[in-house]
């Protein structure tokens, strides 16, 4: 028994076969680092014009920052659990929502369509949706009354998940 | 609403309009403060701005790619970073304040090249170490360098005479077959 | 039925590989010439059964029967013929099942080619080769079966990743790599035989050798024709990005490479038997590793095939297999030979353990790098990415290090070296390097890693060509023989040495073309109406018009941009935007002109069809085509150097010789 090559062998092997088990049951997510971050300022025109809507205007109560596009699925999912959510909480929570790679025309054509209870965001050149760290769409940022970023969400909303969001950013019931 | 009320309701009106347009043009800047304060470098421009931010772009993680860099990668995604490292710099952030700034979004993933921070170092120094190991290793298999130059003789061969050696050796190699004129172990030995 | 067949043929596939192992280990042990017969049965029979479950799947794409899982998932009716037959390998079911069909191809030949001349270490090395295949025979019966009936066969289905039909490259690269990843098996069964027979004399040596040379030949090939794919389909102009996936196919590669070499100063001087050994067995084990990379879904990346169960399972067999190697490895590697006395310094055998080092350090640093995002998770929770600015950074000195030794060790002569003798071999080249620089510099190099990389390439280049010529020029001279009737001689019977420089010539030509194609070069983006034109590098662009093409399975947006140099016309370049029916973002194939000195590469950016605008991203890249070109010369200089010389051929009908005797007088230096 050569020892020395069984001490090479098992230094060389062991670690990398724990890097690869450890490997397997690594949460695939990627996780944001905004979260307990003071959210990321911004000041934009609503799609079809008017005053802008910044992070100033919605401190003071739990808020809901939604970057979404016309042409993802999954936006057009959730998009009635944000819509009713919206006008039912109206005074406690505001929610806005940022146009992600898309046209302004197919935004309004799709709230003609689909009806709108909060503005919708033209964000050029894309700069808002990077100072938010935005991989793709729908992506969901929670924030609370100060403006800090309490929670993101990857993936179309549900009503119990946006319950659930809102009541950690202090909702009150 | 009575008229005070409207009149100061137009005020805020008109000033929100103008902070609303002066913040959305000045959003890059005011951001990137608030993320990595004052500029700390000088204002690049034209033919040097495009080679900085191109080797700016080349570290950093195009996010929606696999692997590619913000230089490299054709995605919108990209390409608006890539405007937006032009921006920076040109007003006067160094290069570790614009990467700073895109980590702030979106993680230390984002740098293709890892910063020198917690574990991070050892795959910096493995391949050196790696390195100096091997020529440790080298070092040791070396013969030294014999203090009798004319003695020394291929190891293989164990002849007496010195200038005979060579030869015996090749006639080896061509009648048996032998590389290194070693004959090979009999059938039988070494088995389980 | 089909699905039942297939399912049938890989069940039989895998009780025979099982049963066929433990007979030929038996064997092994207890040699009888009616149980090494039985090893041989097993090994063809599992060979048989692993082609004829794939011919099966063949035969299901293309009659487009969709009661077969697999068919349903890859398969469409809309398809070329060829993308169909492509899209065998195309998924990961598939993928598995095609290396089934390769593994079972190897073990026949390979068989075949040892049973008779090698009888006391075929057993053992058949009883390894039918217990990988035992494994993957398993991983097709279970976690990635292709073969699973579909209850209500669907009327079409989706065709396989559009990404993978855009270009005529997915029919060859594919293969190729296989044929060279699947192919380093039978060097570990031939290797894991000398541990486990406890020798490993010259005869069987010249076994494992041609066994090595054959799948790392096909090995280098796919490696590039990885990156030639990758440049003319992925768009962004580059053609290696050191992906988790390109480094798993160029980490056995590597060690494959060091493997070699130390078999040829084991050949010569019967030292190094356990580095080499152990090289060899190291690249089986990380063409496995490279497998689970893929399939596992643990690393991000371009290839990888959807997260399973064919994770763990993949994961299970590295361990095993890292088992065995430790353990044959620490138990029997001190019987293959005595250790050595010490080389000496200025000596080629010292060069080659200088080589083994280098090659064995970029593995390392290749692996770490890839696989150091888990380590940071794992550790800091955090994730970060280790890409290609670290891997360029390390690369680059060890490759001008390898390049470099590349001259100096095959100008050293073998055994001692005084200083006057290595002066009189080291110092010429020298010439090569300042004639390769002027070249260099006169043609505008000023990147200081360029220039080093070409005046080492020049100084390598001088010494392969003296090296080549050499034979040549003695044989002239001691026999008076013409230039053709010594080339002739030494391609007969020299031709292993031959091939070798040729190889060694052609890989000092694909480092400068990649150092020269990646810091020279010019690059534009820009948006175009039609009618406008552009400048790059002395060509005149001209951007004429985009419409929109309809095929069966795509749609695309083809620009035609004319191209003019010097007011001559080039011709008219198509770049194009390709939209597949269930994928939201299109895939762009560039157009690209190569000729030897330079690539001119249209990638198109956006186009807008109604209003005639095209957003062209235009790079002109120097001496790309030669990447290509000395890869094709470094195969076919490789495969002919497998041949056997001729007189070596006549000896071919020698009854099975008993261990130790050698075959034939070697061929001349």
């Amino acid at each position: 028994m050569n020892r020395r090559v069984l001490a090479v062998g098992l230094l060389l092997t062991l670690p990398l076969l724990g890097v690869l088990v450890a490997g397997l049951g690594r949460d695939m997510t990627v996780r944001s680092p905004l979260v307990g971050r003071p959210a990321p300022g911004f000041s934009l025109r609503p799609v079809g014009g008017g005053t802008p809507v910044g992070l100033a205007e919605l401190r003071g109560q739990p808020a809901v920052v939604n970057f979404w596009a016309t042409w993802c699925v999954p936006c057009y999912q959730e998009h009635g659990v944000l819509t009713r959510a919206a006008r039912a909480l109206e005074g406690r929570a505001r929610f806005v929502g940022v146009v992600y790679e898309d046209a302004e025309e197919n935004v309004q054509d799709f709230a003609r369509e689909h009806g709108a209870s909060y503005p919708s965001l033209v964000d050029p050149d894309g700069r808002t949706a990077i100072a938010y760290g935005i991989f793709g769409v729908p992506e969901t940022y929670f924030l609370d009354a100060n403006g800090t970023v309490v929670s993101k969400h990857i993936g179309p909303l549900d009503d119990e998940r946006l319950a659930a969001e809102l009541r950690k950013a202090g909702l009150r019931p | 609403m009575t008229s005070p009320a409207r009149l100061a309701a137009f005020a805020l009106a008109a000033v929100s309009l103008a902070g609303g347009a002066a913040a959305q043009q000045a959003a890059p800047a005011a951001d990137a403060r608030a993320v990595v304060g004052a500029p700390r470098g000088r204002p690049l421009a034209g033919a040097e701005l495009d080679a900085v931010a191109h080797d700016v772009a080349a570290v950093l993680r195009c996010p929606v790619c696999q692997g590619l860099s913000v230089a490299d990668s054709p995605t919108d995604l990209a390409r608006n970073m890539k405007r937006q490292v032009g921006e920076l710099l040109a007003q006067g952030y160094d290069r570790e304040q614009v990467l700073a700034y895109f980590e702030s979004s979106y993680g230390e993933f984002v740098r293709l090249q890892p910063p020198l921070r917690g574990v991070n170092w050892l795959v910096w120094v493995a391949p050196v170490l790696g390195l100096l190991a091997g020529g440790f290793i080298i070092a040791r298999s070396l013969r030294r360098a014999p203090a009798n130059a004319a003695g020394a003789e291929p190891a293989a061969v164990d002849e007496a005479d010195d200038a005979l050696a060579p030869y015996v050796l090749r006639v080896r190699e061509m009648a048996y077959g032998w590389p290194g004129g070693d004959p090979p172990p009999p059938p039988g030995e070494g088995k389980a | 039925m089909t699905a039942a067949l297939g399912r049938t043929l890989i069940l039989l596939a895998l009780l025979v590989s099982a049963a066929g192992a433990v007979v030929a280990f038996a064997v092994g042990r207890r040699p009888t010439v009616a149980g090494a017969r039985w090893a041989e049965r097993f090994a063809y029979a599992f060979a048989a059964l692993m082609v004829a479950a794939n011919v099966v799947m063949v035969y299901a794409l293309l009659t487009h029967d969709f009661s077969v899982s697999y068919v349903a998932q890859v398969g469409s009716r809309s398809l070329p013929t060829w993308v169909t037959i492509v899209s065998l390998w195309s998924s990961l079911e598939g993928s598995i099942l095609f290396w089934g069909l390769v593994l079972g191809a190897y073990v026949a030949g390979a068989t075949w080619a040892t049973h008779e001349r090698h009888p006391e270490y075929a057993p053992w090395a058949i009883g390894t080769w039918l217990a990988c295949g035992t494994f993957f025979a398993f991983l097709i019966a279970g976690p990635a079966q292709p073969f699973v009936t579909v209850p209500n066969p669907p009327a079409d289905g989706p065709g396989p990743n559009p990404l993978l039909q855009n270009h005529i490259l997915m029919a060859i690269h594919p293969p190729f790599l296989y044929l060279g990843y699947v192919g380093m098996t039978i060097p570990f069964g031939l290797a894991s035989a000398a541990l486990l027979s406890g020798r490993l004399g010259p005869d069987f040596l010249r076994a494992l050798r041609t066994w090595l040379l054959l799948p790392w030949t096909f090995l280098t090939v796919a490696i590039v024709l990885g990156g030639w794919w990758a440049y003319e389909v992925l768009g962004w102009g580059g053609y290696w990005a050191w992906d988790p996936v390109e480094n798993a196919s160029f980490l056995p590669w590597l060690t494959a490479t060091a493997a070699l070499h130390s078999a040829l100063l084991m050949e010569r001087k019967g030292t190094l038997k356990g580095w080499t050994v152990t090289l060899v067995m190291a690249t089986f084990l990380l063409t496995i590793l490279g497998t689970f990379m893929t399939r596992s879904g643990v690393f991000n990346s371009v290839h990888s095939f959807t997260q399973s169960s064919i994770g763990p399972t993949i994961l299970v067999f590295l361990t095993a297999a890292l088992v065995w190697s430790v353990a044959t490895l620490a138990l029997r590697v001190d019987r293959l030979s005595a250790p050595a006395g010490g080389f000496e310094p200025k000596s080629r055998e010292a060069m080659f353990l200088v080589n083994n080092l280098l090659f064995v350090l970029f593995t390392f640093t290749v692996l770490i790098g890839t696989v150091f995002p888990l380590i940071v998770e794992a550790t800091r929770g955090v994730q970060m990415s280790v890409g290609r600015p670290y891997f360029d950074r390390m690369a680059v000195p060890i490759g001008v290090a390898l390049l470099f030794l590349m001259g100096v060790g095959p100008a050293l002569p073998w055994g001692r070296a005084t200083g006057a003798e290595a002066r009189r071999v080291l110092l010429p080249p020298l010439f090569g390097a300042a004639v390769a620089n002027l070249i260099g510099l006169a043609l505008g190099v000023r990147h200081p890693w360029t220039l080093v990389t070409i005046a080492l390439a020049g100084y390598t280049a001088q010494v392969t060509l003296v090296e080549m010529v050499r034979p040549l020029r003695q044989r002239m001279r001691a026999q008076g023989e013409r230039l053709t009737q010594a080339l002739e001689v030494q391609v007969r019977q020299g031709r292993r040495r031959l091939a070798g420089y040729v190889v060694h010539g052609a890989v000092v030509v694909i480092i400068t073309a990649i150092a020269v194609s990646s810091t020279l070069g010019h690059s534009r983006e820009v948006q175009m109406s039609r009618g406008d034109k552009v400048e790059l590098a002395g060509y005149t662009l001209t951007f004429l018009g985009a419409e929109p093409v309809a095929e069966p399975h795509r749609q695309s947006m083809v620009a035609r941009v004319a191209v003019e140099r010097g007011g001559k016309s080039l011709g008219v370049l198509t770049p194009a935007m390709n939209y597949y029916p269930n994928q939201r973002e299109p895939v762009g194939t560039p157009a690209v002109r190569s000729s030897w000195r330079e690539d001119l590469y249209l990638s198109m950016v956006n186009v807008d069809p109604g209003r005639q605008t095209l957003g062209l991203h235009a790079i002109v890249k120097p001496m790309v085509a030669w990447i290509w070109g000395a890869t094709a010369v470094l195969g076919i200089a490789s495969l002919g150097g497998l041949l056997p010389p001729r007189r070596r051929r006549e000896e071919h009908g020698t009854v099975a010789a008993p261990a130790g005797r050698p075959a034939a007088l070697p061929t001349s230096r």
